[in-house]
């Protein structure tokens, strides 16, 4: 009878491991007085973001070890980096960039107006990723002068020089461009010393930076995929920074330690409720409004995500300059929302809720599900893996009802635009203000764009659940880091140790 | 035999009959009875510790811990039979088929049986769910197939044991067909084996659909299920370890319930151990 029972402790041990008694591994790497340990989930699977997606390279890599003209500052504005400073001509399609005069790269070359012009013309025609759209704007690049770059674009397009402070924008030296998998050449503030595939990535200060040294001389990127043991990992010393907690549940056991510190600030990304547009009932206004007013979303931040994050009433998050609070537009009123569905003509409707088999989408799923049972809406939860399966039934076939996903790229509200997106959504008006919004002065952009959210919210042309938190622990003593995750980088320069 | 050992078997079956008879009864009690809506998600009621009102308090999104494992235990249930019944109908009658064939037909069923057990179970399972979409059927459809094996093989052995007996001799002297014999004579006699095998079964059954469904195969949120209780609670370990408790104990009984109204089963039934006493 030994024999039988084997199997049975067997999956019992296996349980017991999943439900997080694992330490993690047993590699300390702080302690070292000038070493910052940084705790991840996702671990890049390679060096080159030029060639390979995925948003894991670029928070390692960019503004650390890659510079940009310009970048994203902690509240979502442009500042200077590379470029001291640029200026924008009349008919807003010429921008003059007077670059840093001692930026050199890692490799020892030193950065000109010739590494611009390398960059950007390189992106059309060596990169692989679907972003690389971004630069197809630009017409030409001009060498004025070593320190002087001039980008022509052939339309106006605000959204271009945004995209210059993401990855699309980094700059790459003529000379290091060799085997950016393995070796990234850069003219940040640290180079990448080692890399442990698996469990780390280990950035080493550039002592030969042109800008102030970073506070930390060796930090390394430790990625644990599991939230749970994450935490543990910082809990034993193991990690010095949580960059992201992903178990929301958890963060008071930091908050209550006076070792550690939390930081909550906002991202860009919107958990949306999505509709498919496209398909009937869900094509009627009402039937949506109906939808939306149904789900308290108050509460389902609270039970969900444990009250951390922010509610939104459209596509724009708080860190965009065309912010406003539409979050109150749709109230929480199920009466009004059975009375909207009756005389919409809709009775005893039953949808697909097919999300993304993520731990936020499984648990708003169940909070939307119970909510619109109230008004006599049965809806079935389809878990779908995350991303493959997702992208192809969802994103690529739109066969779906409603969806719940994280929408994280920055200002992409511009996705409403496009009819062809997966939410079926074919507004000309709104068609017609994001276009406006692009091609028009900086307060014009801010206007059409607001009134396009406006739109948007009106419509209820997806619900906008809430707008993911970022929360950051730290040991008390490291200062510096950014609240807000609004860039595409984790941006190490500013960490410091209070000592 | 002292009386000492059959008090022991006595009373492992009866404790197991005890647990699993508990089980049974909050499943089939939530189908007419829970003490709230396992379903319904209440903000307000976040978190609380157990009270008369909530007996063993409520989840992170405020639903009733005690109605959600009541209503789990129909899951359980429900996967176990489903995935031990499949097992036992394609397994046992393969297994019998092997035992009275020597020939290579014998030969076969028995390498494909041993081709299927050389496979883990969960990630049969898993991949199961990953082709055809994580549902409580794939799970327990996986879980079958993975079981098919271990009644092949019961059965297989119990019927070459019956079929070395003298009585098969005669039968098969008197000209009886095979079908007959195996009605007659082998089914009767490796029957107890077989429902010995299926509580065992039934216990891994239980085990695996709760680490399918912690790990996202299994049954579909909301339709509560052990398991996912588990998965969802997992975070709050070190906040609320009763949420992760509960569930945690709730599989332990069951699947301690299982064994032990197995092991007692054997006791009673087994011919092999009728010899010795």
């Amino acid at each position: 009878m030994r024999a039988r029972v084997r199997p049975v402790a067997a999956l019992l041990a296996l349980l017991m491991v999943l439900v997080g008694c694992s330490a993690g591994s047993t590699a300390t790497v702080s302690g070292d007085e000038d070493t910052l340990a940084v705790g991840f989930t996702a671990e890049p699977e390679n060096f080159d973001f030029t060639t390979s997606d995925g948003t894991a390279i670029p928070q390692a890599l960019l503004y650390n070890v890659y510079e940009n003209l310009v970048k994203v500052g902690p509240d979502g504005e442009l500042e200077p980096l590379l470029a001291k400073s640029w200026s924008i001509s009349a008919d807003r399609t010429v921008y003059d960039f007077r670059l840093q005069p001692d930026a050199r790269f890692s490799n020892g070359a030193r950065f000109t107006a010739a590494d611009v012009k390398f960059s950007i013309e390189r992106v059309p025609t060596e990169w692989a990723i679907s972003l690389k759209s971004k630069m197809d704007v630009v017409d030409r690049v001009e060498v004025i002068a070593p320190d002087h770059a001039r980008v022509v674009l052939k339309q106006p397009s605000n959204a271009w020089l945004f995209d210059m402070a993401s990855r699309v924008g980094a700059m790459f030296s003529r000379t290091g461009v060799s085997d950016l998998a393995n070796n990234p050449i850069g003219t940040g503030p640290y180079t990448v010393a080692e890399r442990r595939r698996g469990d780390s990535i280990v950035l080493r200060a550039n002592p030969d930076y042109w800008g102030t040294q970073p506070g930390y001389r060796t930090v390394v990127l430790k990625y644990i995929a599991d939230p749970t043991s994450l935490n543990n990992a910082l809990l034993s010393n193991e990690i010095d920074v949580i960059a992201q907690i992903a178990a929301p549940d958890s963060v008071p056991q930091f908050e209550a330690d006076e070792r550690f510190r939390v930081i909550q600030g906002t991202t860009n990304g919107e958990v949306v409720l999505a509709y498919n547009n496209a398909r009937p009932p869900l094509d009627d206004a009402r039937v949506r409004r109906a939808l939306t007013m149904a789900v308290d979303r108050q509460a389902l931040l609270e039970t969900a995500w444990a009250g951390r994050g922010e509610l939104i009433g459209s596509m724009v998050p708080p860190t965009d300059p065309w912010y406003e609070d539409l979050s109150t537009a749709y109230p929480h009123d199920p009466s009004k929302a059975r009375e909207l569905l009756a005389r919409a003509g809709v009775r005893d409707l039953s949808l697909r809720l097919r999300i993304a088999n993520l731990p936020y989408a499984t648990a708003a799923a169940q909070v939307v599900a119970s909510d619109l049972a109230q008004i006599g809406v049965q809806v079935t939860i389809d878990p779908l893996d995350f991303p493959a399966v997702w992208l192809d039934e969802v994103f690529t076939k739109h066969d779906y009802d409603m969806s719940i996903v994280q929408h994280v790229e920055p200002y992409d509200i511009v996705t409403f635009g496009d009819p062809d997106f997966y939410w079926g959504y074919d507004s000309p008006r709104v068609q017609r203000l994001l276009a406006q919004a692009d091609s028009g002065s900086l307060q014009a952009r801010n206007d059409k764009m607001r009134e396009a959210a406006r739109v948007l919210a009106e419509d209820a042309a997806a619900n906008w659940l809430f707008l993911f938190p970022n929360v950051i622990a730290a040991k008390s003593e490291v200062t510096g880091l950014v609240p807000n995750q609004v860039s595409e980088s984790f941006d190490l320069t500013g960490i410091r140790a209070a000592r | 035999m002292t009386t000492a050992a059959g008090r022991t078997r006595n009373a492992s079956l009866l404790a197991g009959a005890v647990l699993v008879g508990l089980v049974v009864l909050i499943a089939l009690v939530s189908f007419l009875w829970t003490p709230h809506d396992p379903l319904l998600v209440d903000a307000s009621s976040r978190l609380l510790g157990p009270t008369g009102e909530h007996l063993l308090g409520t989840d992170k999104f405020g639903r009733d811990v005690f109605s959600q494992i009541m209503v789990g235990g129909r899951t359980t249930l429900y996967v176990g039979i489903v995935a031990v019944g499949l097992a036992a109908l394609v397994g046992t009658p393969l297994g019998i088929m092997a035992g009275m064939s020597r020939g290579w037909l014998g030969e076969f069923v028995m390498r494909a049986s041993d081709l299927v057990l050389a496979f883990p179970a969960l990630l049969l399972a898993i991949m199961f769910g990953a082709v055809f979409g994580a549902s409580t059927l794939t799970a327990m459809i996986a879980i079958g197939i993975a079981t098919v094996p271990s009644f092949a093989r019961m059965a297989r052995s119990g019927t070459l044991q019956v079929m070395s007996s003298e009585y098969i001799l005669a039968a098969r002297t008197a000209g009886r067909s095979g079908w007959f014999i195996a009605r007659r004579h082998v089914w009767p006699n490796i029957s107890p084996l077989i429902i010995v095998q299926s509580s065992v079964s039934f216990a891994i059954a239980v085990l695996a659909e709760a680490a399918l469904s912690f790990l996202g195969f299994g049954t579909r949120p909301p339709t509560p299920s052990w398991g996912r209780m588990l998965q969802e609670s997992q975070e709050l370990l070190a906040v609320e370890p009763r949420l992760v408790l509960v569930p945690g104990i709730a599989i332990a009984l069951a699947v301690l319930g299982f064994n032990l109204l197995g092991d007692g089963l054997r006791d009673r039934f087994d011919p092999r151990l009728e010899v010795r006493r």
